[in-house]
C-alpha cells in the first residue's frame, strides 16, 4: 500500500509532458470509439430492419450474419484483419481518410481495427434494436397501417421512435463496452493510450522521472472509469427526462435482461 | 477443403492444447466470478448504506475499466512493484473479477424481481430475514437470472481470448492459432479453426444454460 500512495511514485504525473502524453493517447482511443460508434449505430439499425424484414430469405441471411460476428471474440477479428486485410483496402482507406484526423488514425492498420469494431458492434447493436422494436405492442403498427401509413412512415413515425427509445440503456451499455474495447487496438501496434503508457515506463522518456507501470495503469484505468461513468449518467438522464416528458414509466421489455447482459458483459 | 483440415490435423497439438488452456481459464474465472459476484450482490442489497456503497464502487470500477488494463496491471504492473504473480493467477483473477461485476448486477436485479409481497408474507409468517433470503428470495432470484448469466458466460469465453493476446501471453486457443499462423503462413485456416473452437465453447455454454433454465424454470 505504501508503494501505491508513495508521492515519489506519482511524481511522474506532474513531471514534464508525461500526463499530457497519456491524455494524447487517450484521445486516440476516444476518436476511434466515436468513429466506430457512428458507423456501428447506422449499420446496426440497417441490420435490425433487414432482420425484421418480411422476406424470409432476407431475415434469415441477416440473422446468420449477425450471429456470426456477435459470437466471435473481437480480439480474434482485430488480429485477423490486421494480418489479412488486402493491401488495396488499406491504401484506399489511407487515401480516403479525412485530413483533419491525426496521423495515427490515417494508417491502414487503423482501418483493420475500425472494421473489426464496426462488424462486431453493429451486430450486437442490431440485436438490441431488434429486441426494442419487437417489444412494441403489435397494435401500434396495425393502427398506423389502418390510418393509411406506408411501411416507411410506420417505421419512421411510430415504431422506431418508441422501440429505440426503450433500448437506450442497453445501447449506451454497449457503447461503454466499445469504449473499453478500443484498448485492444494497442495489440496490433496502434499508438493509443496503452502504448503511450508503456513508452513512459520503458525508459526516461521525457527525462527526469521514470514512471512506474502500476501507477500509469491506474491512471489510465481511472480515465476510462470517468468517461464511462459520464456515459452511463447520460443514459440515466435521458431515461428520467423521457419519463417526465411523457408522464409514463417505461414498460419493461421482456427478455431485455438477456439483451442487457449481452450488451454489458462483452 | 482438404487444405483446411490438413492445417488442423498437422497442428492438432497446438489447437487442442490451446483449447484446453482456454477451457481451464474460463472454468477458473467462472468460479471466481460467481463467488465474488454473489458476495458483491449481497453487499449491494445489504441493510447498511456503507456496505451498499462498497459494493457499488466495486461494480462501477470493474465494469468501466478495460479488461486489458486489468490484465496488464495484475501481471506486469504488480511485478514492477515487486509483487510476483504467476501468469495463470493473473489471467484467471483478472477475467474472474472483471466478470464478477456483471454477475453482481444481474443477481441484484434478480433479487429485485422477487415481488415484495412474498417477502412481506414470509416475514409475517415468522421467517427471519436470513431465512427469507435463503428460502424465498434467492432460489427464485437464481432462476430468473439464468438466461442473463448464460450471456455473461458467453461474453467471458470471448473475453478470455484477450488473456492470450495481452502481455500475459498464456498459450490459449487464439495465441496458439497465431503461433500456427506464423509457422505455416496459413492465415485463413489458422484463424478459422480458432474461431471454430470459440464457437464450440459458446454453443456448449448456450446449450448448458438452456438445459439449466428448463430444469429450474418456474411454471407460472
Amino acid at each position: 500500500m505504501g508503494y501505491l500512495v508513495d508521492p515519489d511514485n506519482w511524481e511522474w504525473l506532474i513531471t514534464a509532458r508525461n500526463a499530457r502524453f497519456i491524455l494524447e493517447g487517450f484521445l486516440v482511443n476516444v476518436q476511434i470509439a466515436l468513429i466506430a460508434m457512428v458507423f456501428s449505430l447506422i449499420l446496426g439499425l440497417g441490420l435490425a430492419l433487414l432482420r425484421l424484414s418480411r422476406a424470409r430469405a432476407v431475415s434469415t441471411a441477416t440473422g446468420l450474419w449477425i450471429d456470426l460476428w456477435r459470437n466471435l471474440p473481437l480480439i480474434l477479428m482485430i488480429l485477423y484483419l490486421a494480418i489479412a486485410l488486402p493491401e488495396p483496402w488499406r491504401d484506399a482507406y489511407e487515401s480516403a481518410a479525412p485530413g483533419f484526423l491525426p496521423d495515427v488514425l490515417q494508417t491502414g492498420r487503423v482501418f483493420a481495427a475500425l472494421l473489426a469494431l464496426v462488424l462486431y458492434n453493429s451486430a450486437v447493436l442490431a440485436e438490441i434494436m431488434r429486441a426494442g422494436i419487437q417489444s412494441l405492442d403489435r397494435g401500434q403498427g396495425e393502427a398506423a397501417a389502418a390510418l393509411g401509413m406506408s411501411y416507411a412512415q410506420r417505421m419512421r413515425l411510430v415504431i422506431l421512435p418508441q422501440g429505440l427509445r426503450r433500448m437506450v440503456p442497453a445501447t449506451i451499455s454497449q457503447l461503454i463496452t466499445l469504449n473499453k474495447d478500443t484498448t485492444l487496438v494497442s495489440i496490433i501496434g496502434i499508438q493509443e493510450v496503452m502504448r503511450h503508457g508503456r513508452i513512459l515506463t520503458g525508459n526516461n522518456f521525457f527525462g527526469g522521472v521514470q514512471a512506474p507501470l502500476l501507477q500509469v495503469l491506474i491512471f489510465i484505468g481511472a480515465l476510462f472509469i470517468v468517461v464511462n461513468l459520464l456515459l452511463s449518467r447520460l443514459s440515466r438522464r435521458l431515461e428520467i427526462r423521457e419519463r417526465e416528458r411523457t408522464g409514463t414509466t417505461p414498460e419493461p421489455v421482456s427478455g431485455v435482461e438477456d439483451q442487457l447482459a449481452v450488451a454489458t458483459a462483452d | 477443403m482438404s487444405a483446411l483440415f490438413d492445417v488442423l490435423t498437422e497442428n492438432i497439438d497446438e489447437f487442442g492444447g490451446g483449447l484446453w488452456v482456454t477451457l481451464r481459464l474460463v472454468g477458473g474465472a467462472f468460479v471466481i466470478a460467481i463467488v465474488v459476484g454473489t458476495f458483491v450482490a449481497a453487499l449491494r442489497i445489504a441493510p447498511s448504506a456503507w456496505l451498499r456503497r462498497l459494493g457499488g464502487i466495486y461494480v462501477e470500477t470493474f465494469r468501466n475499466i478495460p479488461l486489458l488494463v486489468l490484465l496488464t496491471l495484475s501481471y506486469a504492473g504488480l511485478r514492477r512493484a515487486g509483487v510476483e504473480i504467476g501468469t495463470w493467477t493473473a489471467g484467471i483473477a483478472s477475467l474472474g473479477l472483471y466478470t464478477a461485476a456483471y454477475v453482481a448486477e444481474v443477481l441484484r436485479s434478480g433479487v429485485f424481481a422477487v415481488s415484495k409481497g412474498q417477502i412481506e408474507a414470509s416475514l409475517s409468517l415468522g421467517f427471519s430475514y436470513a431465512q427469507t433470503l435463503r428460502r424465498i428470495v434467492l432460489p427464485q432470484a437464481f432462476r430468473t437470472v439464468i438466461p442473463p448469466l448464460g450471456s455473461i458466460t458467453i461474453a467471458m469465453i470471448k473475453n478470455s481470448a484477450i488473456v492470450g493476446a495481452s502481455i500475459i501471453a498464456l498459450g490459449d486457443l487464439l495465441k496458439n492459432a497465431r503461433i500456427v499462423q506464423s509457422d505455416t503462413f496459413k492465415t485463413e485456416e489458422s484463424f478459422i479453426w480458432a474461431a471454430a473452437g470459440y464457437l464450440v465453447l459458446t454453443v456448449a455454454a448456450t446449450i448448458a444454460f438452456r438445459f439449466l433454465e428448463r430444469r429450474l424454470a418456474i411454471s407460472r
